[in-house]
């Protein structure tokens, strides 16, 4: 949450947050809860409309920045999106785009329209069943064949699977990691629908059958996505924590109104010190997350080679997951009673940050990043 | 004025830092060389127009801004150089500096103003007590005033700097009929040969001579010019001096910029590097749950930092109002024991055991047995997180029976 953001950014923030109270509030949230796919898609094309989908994409391709900056301009929507729990499949479709901005042949990149527009989804299917969510970790196979490419293997967790026309695979190849885009409805290729505790937002799983491709498919070369696997991480994290922060920024405001208004003892709870000092500390780590998640989107932005940017994304998703799960968490104690119901709004959030926590890694795997990144 | 100061009129923050680097990297040492003359540096500072950079140039200062002194210590940490910090100037010239300027007479800001800045002079506090420290407004040191003179009777304690430091701030009370915070009166105590004034060290946790002091005063004489501020109106210059303090110590200070810190050993050891140095040397670096705590305290130091540069935008473009120093104070103390903890796990039995003189992580122990120093020195934890929450977020105050009292029937410790 910039303190200074260009007039640009401003104007920006004011047309998505009005955006959502209007198209997307809270009652509308939780009617998603029994649809399928989570989201509208043509509220989805409506969210486009605004730019959510092309600021990651350069202008010779449709999209284009508010500041010079894509990943803080983004980190707006994205904090405004966690304020309202909105729906939407943010990440995913900006991650493809910006991947096939960079990777994607002239073929590929014709998909970049659709995705801008809203007309088309894509998802990103990077971590594996069981397994953590690091590079390292992905065992999907792909093995070449003459002028064609096979993948065998699983995928979970996959964001917007189900919704998705084209899927971005993370998958192993001999030579190394290597990515293939391809459509969903590829011979051999099963997604499963899953649901997960978040209102809206829907996951999947992916089956790949020995699915065959032309080596067209590939993005980049067989053994070269190491660079671009990581570009893609780095983004999805550093706008998921500015979905958390944005998600913990309107628990603690709602709550420490809520505090002043409701009596016990005949005073207000805000008034005892046991809840005051906890309060402190919230707004403590909510403004040091708030710094973190800002800095975290410029070091993306900077695309520092150094490191830099990496251990600033795990720095910040280690700090951002625990500390804004916490705050949430003594908000509903605040809340008594009331913020354990299906009625309160704020497990709305508890969900939202729950998922978030372990999406892209958590704060463990996270902290094991930042250790090994310092080569202890 | 030299010409220095003359060159920085109306100078945008731009034209100012390619000055400041060029001036930085040619006269500045190299901060893991930075010799042992901080003094000398400071003067060379201030010789060219690089102390106090907010200040107003007749007492001093550089005329320039918040925003130019930031771009000043981002510079001089660019380019891996060294300008005085820590003790004393982090107090003398990010705390008692600024609150002379507030406050002092014009006489005082332009007699002892640029004797701060160029660190001729030093100062510190004398606020707490034996009889307590969390209740500032509650002092009890006597201040009479004779004739031409003021007359200093009572005692102080945990004076940071006391024995090296020429000046000290002291708040002691001129009124006691009127309620706690309106009796009280802020004066400048001169330190050294001063009759009537005993000065102790105060043997610190670790057993060394600790950095603060205990100071008794006995019809100690201060000249009537010393007053800071007006008589019985010490509360708003004390005031103002915490508000100079919390932003100093959270490195959003005003005059002064300290994210510019040189670790000594025993800070080293509180941050990130010292527990990873010390797991290295242990050999247990490839401890799953230790690495674990090493990397939050790498996050955690990570956080304060950005959070410092956050908190001072805020309040550098008015976004923030208020003491929000205390939130980087809070973190800061709640840090410190945190961190000892994990420098005790991984110091382990070496931590705190050791052959002979080869402290291994020996230091840990003593790190850990100081660090609540942290916790409590500046306004405890409990204290900040009473400000932020009633000044940062507007909750109920505590409530405070003796507040309209007349002090005299005040009910103060039990003697046991
Ligand atoms: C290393 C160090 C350096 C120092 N340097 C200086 C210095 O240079 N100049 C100077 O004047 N002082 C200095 N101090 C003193 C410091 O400011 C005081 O120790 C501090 O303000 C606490 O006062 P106290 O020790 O009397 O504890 P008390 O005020 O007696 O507090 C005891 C306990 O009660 C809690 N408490 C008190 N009031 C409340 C409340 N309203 N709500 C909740 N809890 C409360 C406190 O948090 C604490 O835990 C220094 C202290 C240390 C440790």
């Amino acid at each position: 949450m910039k303190l200074e953001l260009t007039a640009d950014q401003e104007f920006f923030r004011e047309t998505t947050r009005k955006f959502l109270e209007s198209e997307s509030p809270l009652t509308a949230v939780r009617q998603r809860w029994d649809s399928p796919d989570g989201f509208d898609r043509g509220w989805w094309r409506a969210a486009a409309d605004l730019g959510w989908t092309s600021l990651l994409v350069p202008e010779q391709l449709g999209g284009g920045t508010l500041s010079g900056s894509p990943v803080a301009d983004a980190v707006i929507v994205a904090e405004e999106m966690g304020r309202m729990v909105a729906p939407g499949p943010f990440v995913p479709v900006n991650v493809v785009a910006s991947t096939l901005a960079t990777w994607g042949s002239a073929d590929q990149q014709a998909l970049i329209a659709g995705l801008v527009s809203g007309d088309e989804v894509a998802a990103w299917a990077f971590a594996e069943p069981g397994r953590s969510w690091d590079a390292d970790a992905v065992r999907l196979t792909l093995t070449v064949d003459g002028g064609d490419v096979v993948l065998a293997g699983r995928k979970a967790y996959v964001e917007a699977a189900a919704q998705a026309g084209h899927l971005l695979v993370t998958a192993r190849a001999d030579a190394g990691l290597t990515q293939v885009l391809l459509a969903t409805d590829t011979a051999g290729l099963t997604v499963v629908p899953g649901r997960s505790i978040d209102i809206v937002r829907r996951y999947g799983s992916v089956v790949f059958d020995d699915v065959r491709l032309p080596g067209s498919a590939l993005v980049g070369e067989v053994g070269g996505a190491e660079a671009a696997v990581e570009r893609q991480l780095q983004i999805a994290v550093a706008l998921q924590c500015a979905e958390t922060v944005g998600a913990a920024d309107r628990v603690f405001e709602t709550t420490v109104e809520y505090a002043q208004d409701r009596y016990a003892f005949g005073r207000p709870i805000a008034s005892f010190q046991a809840l005051k000092h906890r309060i402190a500390d919230m707004l403590q780590w909510l403004e040091f997350s708030k710094a973190l998640s800002d800095a975290a989107a410029a070091a993306v932005d900077a695309d520092a080679t150094d490191g830099e940017a990496a251990r600033l994304v795990s720095v910040a998703k280690a700090y951002i997951a625990d500390h804004c799960l916490d705050i949430i968490d003594d908000c509903v104690q605040l809340n008594g009673g009331i913020g354990v119901t299906w009625e309160h709004d704020i497990h709305l959030y508890s969900r939202r940050a729950a998922v978030n926590r372990a999406v892209w890694g958590s704060p463990e795997e996270h902290k094991e990043r930042v250790a090994a990144l310092l080569e202890i | 004025m030299t010409d220095a100061r003359d060159q920085a009129v109306d100078e945008d923050v731009e034209s100012f830092r390619i000055r400041a680097r060029a001036w930085i990297e040619a006269n500045l040492p190299d901060r893991d060389h930075p010799g042992d003359d901080d003094r000398a540096l400071q003067a060379l500072l201030f010789d060219s127009g690089f102390a106090g950079i907010a200040f107003p140039r007749e007492y001093g200062g550089a005329g320039l801004t918040l925003a130019h002194q930031k771009v000043f210590y981002d510079e001089v940490r660019a380019a891996h150089r060294w300008a005085p910090c820590g003790m004393p100037w982090q107090v003398s010239i990010g705390m008692m500096a600024p609150t002379i300027l507030d406050h002092g007479s014009e006489e005082l800001k332009r007699r002892h103003l640029p004797r701060m800045l160029r660190g001729e002079e030093t100062w510190m506090q004398l606020l707490s007590e034996p009889r307590g420290g969390s209740d500032l407004a509650g002092a009890t040191t006597r201040l009479t005033r004779d004739g031409d003179t003021y007359v200093l009777n009572g005692a102080k304690m945990w004076s940071s700097g006391a024995h090296t430091c020429d000046f000290g701030l002291c708040l002691a009370r001129t009124d006691w009929d009127a309620p706690k915070h309106r009796g009280l009166s802020m004066i400048a105590v001169p330190l050294h040969d001063t009759p009537g004034l005993v000065l102790e060290v105060i043997r610190a946790v670790d057993g060394n001579p600790g950095h603060f002091c205990q100071e008794f005063f006995d019809d100690v004489v201060v000249p009537v010019e010393n007053l800071v501020g007006e008589e019985n109106s010490g509360w708003a210059v004390a005031q103002s001096l915490l508000f100079h303090e919390r932003n100093a110590t959270g490195g959003a200070g005003y005059g002064y910029g300290l994210q510019n810190a040189r670790p000594t050993n025993r800070q080293a050891q509180r941050s990130a590097d010292g527990v990873i140095a010390t797991a290295k040397q242990r050999g247990v670096g490839g401890d799953p749950v230790l690495r674990q705590l090493m990397a939050e305290s790498y996050i955690e130091y990570t956080a304060s930092r950005f959070a410092n540069d956050r908190i001072a935008a805020g309040m550098r473009t008015g976004q923030f109002k208020g003491p929000w120093g205390s939130l980087l104070k809070l973190h800061l103390g709640a840090l410190s024991s945190r961190h000892a903890k994990i420098g005790l796990a991984v110091g382990g039995a070496d931590g705190v055991i050791w052959e002979g003189d080869a402290k291994v992580g020996g230091v840990a122990g003593e790190a850990w047995l100081s660090a609540r120093g942290i916790a409590i020195a500046g306004g405890t934890n409990e204290i900040q997180r009473n400000i932020v929450s009633e000044r940062l977020l507007g909750l109920p105050r505590e409530p405070s029976p003796d507040r309209d009292l007349p002090f005299s029937e005040v009910v103060r410790n039990q003697h046991r």
